[in-house]
């Protein structure tokens, strides 16, 4: 198992579709961080325009972590894409190029080989987001400083400095429990579907899908509870002025049960399939 | 007894790919799977190699090592953006092989290919890859290997080389060969033993020599003043530009042939010619 482990993760090193993969990252935190630069300003002065007649705002809202947490906001839906078009090749490409074939004709185990591809997608899926907390922390910081954070979720909540910076690795460390979900989704998809571009289009549907479905009310509240759509976003919740800690755990904790038996699923129809490319 | 495999069937919904297939592979010999294409071959090696699962029957293979069968279905499939030595490591470690230099070397010069290539697989010509496939097939020293095709797309000085080494893996290391092919003429001179593959059947299996004996039907003689020999129309052969066919029905070739020579015919050569219906059965 961790010669195989180690297998996977010399193919990804040697692929250049990771690069790719960390440069789509990087595009988009750049991204982000440039038009902060030229236009963040003006949208901070349009979002506080009433409260300003009411409330004296001094030091600047335009700061390192108002970024972060823009940047943090491309956990709903860029990074997932990516990461779920990424993480589907690792199979795909085995089944295009039929080298899986030329795997399974090795002494190997189907049970230890799938395995291994979930666990590195699942280290892949962490490493992509602490690259991206870490690389935005740093140059969010070193070009526009430190500050105090002003969000609109459910109303404005300002949190200070200290407050902000520990709220916001928090939200990035729940943020990989999504993350991982959403990876763990499309290598079963991968599972079941073995082309790539079919793989793709399930996959951004599937996104779109759970991002819509969390914003509607199903009118029960089991559903709304419990279903799967309803627990991607704990990482927001780290953005009430009063975290709500126990749902947080629990949302996570249930998440974290649907990565598991979306897994279990795909390792069992690896296992029942025959091996054609 | 190495490779047996007994009364295997295989079905994809109601079209039934093989029925109740039997072969027997004995240490050091090369067989030869012959049949035309959408007989059941691939199938067959894919089972014989794991890769899907038969309906009913049994597989048995003498072998204790690591890895009893390696084998190429098909094309060769490797890891395109990865060199020589990167596939044949991550071929490697997959099955706990730790590949050193030497190794390395070893795997390389087995097959006929350089070690000293550091580019990626994707600049291979076929011949290349399917040495190196080969090179993967052979880590950890498989009692049998199993070839799909081997020679298809292959120039025939790929095709000559292949044809070496698969003759020395058989003789000097006592490797059982099985390979598949749809072209007669590949399989006459390598293997030992044919079966020959008809809807999924096996319908004839015995010494190469000997199948292939029974199915010719006529002799391609290439020779001088054919058109004017009296032995050719004895015989009814077609007579063609500098050569000649004979029937193979009620005659005996040596004794033409001695014909034609007393005639003062100067014959340069006489090939069997296979007939594939009478070889492969009927479509």
């Amino acid at each position: 198992m961790i010669s195989l482990i180690s297998a996977e993760i010399y193919k990804i090193r040697k692929q250049s579709k990771t690069l790719y993969a960390l440069a789509a990252i990087l595009i988009i935190e750049g991204f982000v961080i440039v038009s902060a630069y030229y236009q963040g300003a003006g949208i901070i002065d349009l979002l506080l325009d009433n409260l300003k007649d009411s409330f004296e705002f001094k030091g600047n809202l335009l700061n390192g972590n108002l970024i972060i947490y823009l940047i943090l906001n491309s956990l709903w839906f860029h990074i997932p894409l990516i990461l779920m078009i990424i993480i589907s090749g690792f199979l795909t490409s085995e089944y295009k190029d039929k080298t899986i074939e030329t795997v399974m004709l090795q002494p190997v185990s189907k049970l230890n080989f799938i395995l291994s591809k979930y666990v590195v997608s699942i280290a892949f899926t962490i490493f992509i987001v602490l690259l991206l907390a870490v690389s935005t922390f740093l140059v969010s910081y070193w070009i526009f400083g430190r500050g105090d954070l002003v969000v609109y979720l459910d109303g404005l909540n300002f949190f200070k400095s200290d407050d902000a910076f520990n709220r916001l690795i928090l939200a990035f460390l729940s943020g990989v429990n999504s993350m991982v979900f959403f990876s763990v989704v499309s290598l079963t998809l991968a599972v079941i579907l073995k082309d790539a571009t079919k793989t793709w289009i399930v996959s951004a549907i599937f996104l779109i899908c759970s991002n819509l479905l969390l914003k509607i009310d199903f009118q029960n509240e089991i559903l709304n509870e419990l279903f799967f759509s309803k627990l991607t976003d704990s990482w927001q919740y780290f953005f009430y002025y009063k975290i709500p800690y126990a749902t947080i755990y629990f949302k996570n904790l249930l998440l974290l049960s649907y990565t598991i038996l979306v897994m279990l699923i795909g390792v069992i129809i690896f296992k029942r399939r025959d091996i054609q490319g | 007894m190495m490779l047996k495999t007994r009364n295997i069937c295989k079905s994809y919904g109601s079209l039934e790919v093989l029925k109740n297939v039997t072969i027997e592979c004995h240490k050091g010999k090369i067989y030869g799977l012959i049949g035309a294409n959408g007989t059941g071959k691939t199938t067959l090696f894919r089972i014989l190699l794991g890769l899907i699962k038969q309906d009913s029957g049994s597989i048995e293979i003498d072998s204790h090592g690591i890895k009893p069968i390696g084998g190429i279905v098909e094309k060769p499939a490797l890891y395109g953006y990865l060199s020589a030595y990167e596939n044949l490591k991550v071929f490697a470690q997959i099955q706990g092989l730790k590949l050193t230099k030497e190794l390395f070397q070893q795997c390389m010069r087995q097959v006929g290919l350089s070690p000293a290539r550091t580019d990626a697989v994707n600049n291979y010509s076929l011949g290349m890859k399917q040495r190196l496939g080969l090179a993967v097939a052979l880590l950890n020293n498989p009692a049998c290997i199993v070839l799909d095709e081997p020679f298809s797309g292959l120039d025939p000085m790929g095709i000559f080389a292949l044809h070496e080494l698969i003759k020395d893996l058989s003789s000097k290391k006592q490797i059982t060969v099985i390979i598949s092919s749809h072209i007669v003429s590949e399989l006459t001179d390598l293997c030992d033993t044919l079966y020959v593959l008809n809807k999924g059947e096996i319908i004839k299996s015995g010494a190469a020599a000997q199948l292939l004996e029974e199915s010719v039907t006529t002799y391609k003689i290439v020779g001088k003043n054919l058109e004017s020999s009296e032995v050719m129309k004895k015989v009814k052969a077609v007579v063609l530009d500098k050569s000649a066919l004979v029937s193979s029905k009620n005659i005996e070739i040596t004794r033409v042939l001695k014909e034609l020579i007393e005639e003062g015919v100067e014959v340069t050569s006489c090939v069997p010619q296979t007939d594939l219906k009478t070889l492969f059965g009927p479509e």
